[in-house]
């Protein structure tokens, strides 16, 4: 029992952060699965955090509440910059997000009355790791409802091949700015959640180092299926705990060089549902060519393609 | 007088399509009549895709007008075009890497889905019943195009000509008028292209107007009531396909000039 206590001490921090880099992942995630690569999520969780903690701080407001305004208003930030954004090609589209980001931090360090400025500010209530699983919890079912959808078919479809969804009738720039106002609303919760998590925000919690964490993170668990990112973001915050306890000389180093392993390795990432069919194939492949099926020959493309015939 | 009185279901008035300073459609009108099958023929480099493309609103006119039941649609988006009932395969096969079969075909019912998008996210009854009845009709197509036992396949891993049946299953999903065919018999053999043929005339029985691009001469004979037939964007022929093979003009642009064959 007193074990268990100790392990929970040592690591209830970790699955603390690993909630709420899910929430960011997630975010993220909306997004690029409408095959749009942009980080404006820190944007909608820097509104989010300090709306969360204004709510809770000067107006006394307890914490649901304070969360949902602040998922609301990350969702009005993202309909505004999806207004703007979803003009642009996609690698512009990044580019932007990231401009955005360097933009909303000048905007907060020079707004001291809403953020506190360059002093930051502390957060009075702090969301119990309890709390925040139940938020990861709805977060998900609506990604699971969504993936489960003619939604979650329209942006597989809008992902993979735009111009041919768009001949099947799905509206690539209706299926995208759904996509951009759900990564507001959750990126909102994620900022709140986060900043009930610190307890302590500023302008540098909502920079770059968090653009950095979710897009590995998704890389990490895989963007073709919502679950991906939550496996992502619970290894990629789990590392530097893992190496400092296992092998502490590499935990400078771990987050990137596992990183560059799974680009390398496992492009679609851990989660991929693809990857299952293809399996599924091969095996069938296989066992006709077991059976002496002749209708089964080497594929051009196919990985022994790669040696030469001489 | 209704639109639907008249014979023609689509037609371009003398569109103009340039990529810079190449002009890959010029001056080119046509006409395609109700309940038939008709064939777009050119050699290579025609421009023939690029009409496809235009009808279906991926490229836009230069100049020039595309109406399809009356109404123009060369100023509308390719998913409103989709809305009036036209439908479409792609010449290299584009379906949706990481989905089944079924989702493929499936992915081509979303227009007739009959139910809101967040209705379908909350499951309500009603959502769940017309998702129901869209796979039941996403099963139905696939067993007309021969691939239902594949259903549950991922769609990448079938062969090119599987995947042809596939695309021409997923373009049926939205339930069009018009059905635009882009070589659809391009790497088949001749008893796969057969097939084709026999489930074009079966579609155009049941009252689905065609538009087939074809490279093979004979199968448009076999297949099509009237072609066009162009060449570097412009119209060469039109009529019944035998006038149109018959045609010297035709003859010239898919064989050469015979001058030049016997070395004159």
């Amino acid at each position: 029992m007193e074990a268990l206590l100790d392990f929970w001490y040592a690591y209830s921090a970790t699955l603390a952060f690993g909630l709420v880099n899910s929430l960011f992942a997630l975010s993220m995630y909306s997004v690029l699965s409408a095959g749009i690569l942009s980080f404006t999520t820190v944007v909608f969780a820097a509104v989010g955090g300090f709306a969360a903690a204004q709510m809770m701080g000067t107006f006394g407001l307890p914490l649901w509440l304070a969360v949902v305004i602040a998922g609301l208003l990350g969702g009005l930030a993202s309909a505004i910059i999806a207004a703007l954004f979803l003009k642009l090609e996609t690698h512009w589209m990044a580019l932007a997000s990231l401009a955005l980001i360097l933009i909303s931090r000048v905007v907060v360090l020079n707004t001291p009355s809403l953020t506190g400025g360059v002093m930051g500010m502390v957060v009075p209530v702090r969301a119990s790791v309890l709390e925040l699983a139940v938020l990861l919890a709805i977060v998900s079912l609506v990604f699971f409802r969504l993936h489960k959808s003619w939604y979650g078919l329209a942006i597989r479809a809008v992902r993979e091949d735009a111009a041919a969804a768009s001949t099947m009738g799905v509206s690539a720039r209706q299926i995208q700015m759904i996509a951009f106002l759900i990564s507001g609303v959750v990126g909102g919760l994620a900022g709140a959640a986060m900043a009930t998590t610190l307890q302590y925000i500023s302008a540098d919690t909502f920079y770059l180092g968090v653009a950095f964490t979710m897009i590995a993170s998704t890389v990490l668990g895989g963007s073709f299926f919502w679950f991906g990112p939550i496996v992502g973001a619970f290894v990629f915050t789990a590392l530097p705990t893992i190496t400092q306890a296992v092998l502490p000389e590499i935990q400078d180093i771990a987050k990137g060089v596992v990183l560059l392993v799974i680009m390398i390795y496992l492009p679609r990432g851990l989660i991929d549902p693809r990857a299952r069919g293809l399996r599924k194939a091969a095996r069938q492949r296989q066992q006709s060519a077991l059976n002496g099926s002749d209708a089964v020959e080497a594929r051009p493309g196919s990985s022994t393609a790669g040696h030469a015939h001489d | 007088m209704t639109s639907s009185d008249t014979p023609v279901l689509h037609e371009l008035r003398n569109v103009v399509k340039r990529f810079g300073g190449v002009t890959a459609v010029n001056d080119l009108s046509m006409t395609v009549n109700r309940g038939t099958v008709h064939g777009l023929i050119g050699p290579n480099g025609a421009g023939k895709t690029t009409v496809i493309n235009l009808i279906t609103g991926l490229f836009d006119v230069s100049s020039g007008s595309i109406l399809f039941q009356g109404q123009r649609t060369d100023t509308l988006e390719p998913h409103r075009i989709a809305a009036l009932g036209i439908s479409r395969t792609y010449q290299n096969v584009r379906l949706f890497s990481g989905m089944s079969v079924l989702e493929q075909v499936l992915t081509g019912c979303y227009l007739g889905r009959g139910t809101s998008l967040f209705a379908s996210f909350l499951g309500t009854p009603d959502a769940r019943r017309k998702w129901k009845a869209s796979r039941e009709t996403a099963m139905h197509l696939l067993e007309r195009v021969g691939m239902a036992d594949r259903a549950g396949e991922l769609a990448e891993t079938l062969s090119y000509g599987e995947q042809r049946r596939i695309e021409i299953a997923r373009a049926l999903g939205s339930d069009p008028k018009m059905l635009l065919l882009d070589e659809p018999t391009a790497g088949m053999n001749h008893a796969e292209a057969s097939e084709i043929g026999k489930l074009v005339h079966e579609l155009r029985d049941s009252g689905l107007t065609i538009l087939m691009v074809e490279h093979n001469i004979s199968l448009v004979t076999e297949f099509c009531e009237t072609c066009t037939v162009i060449n570097f964007g412009q119209l060469l022929a039109e009529g019944t396909p035998r006038t149109c093979i018959d045609n010297p003009d035709v003859q010239t642009a898919y064989f050469g000039k015979k001058r030049d064959a016997l070395g004159l």
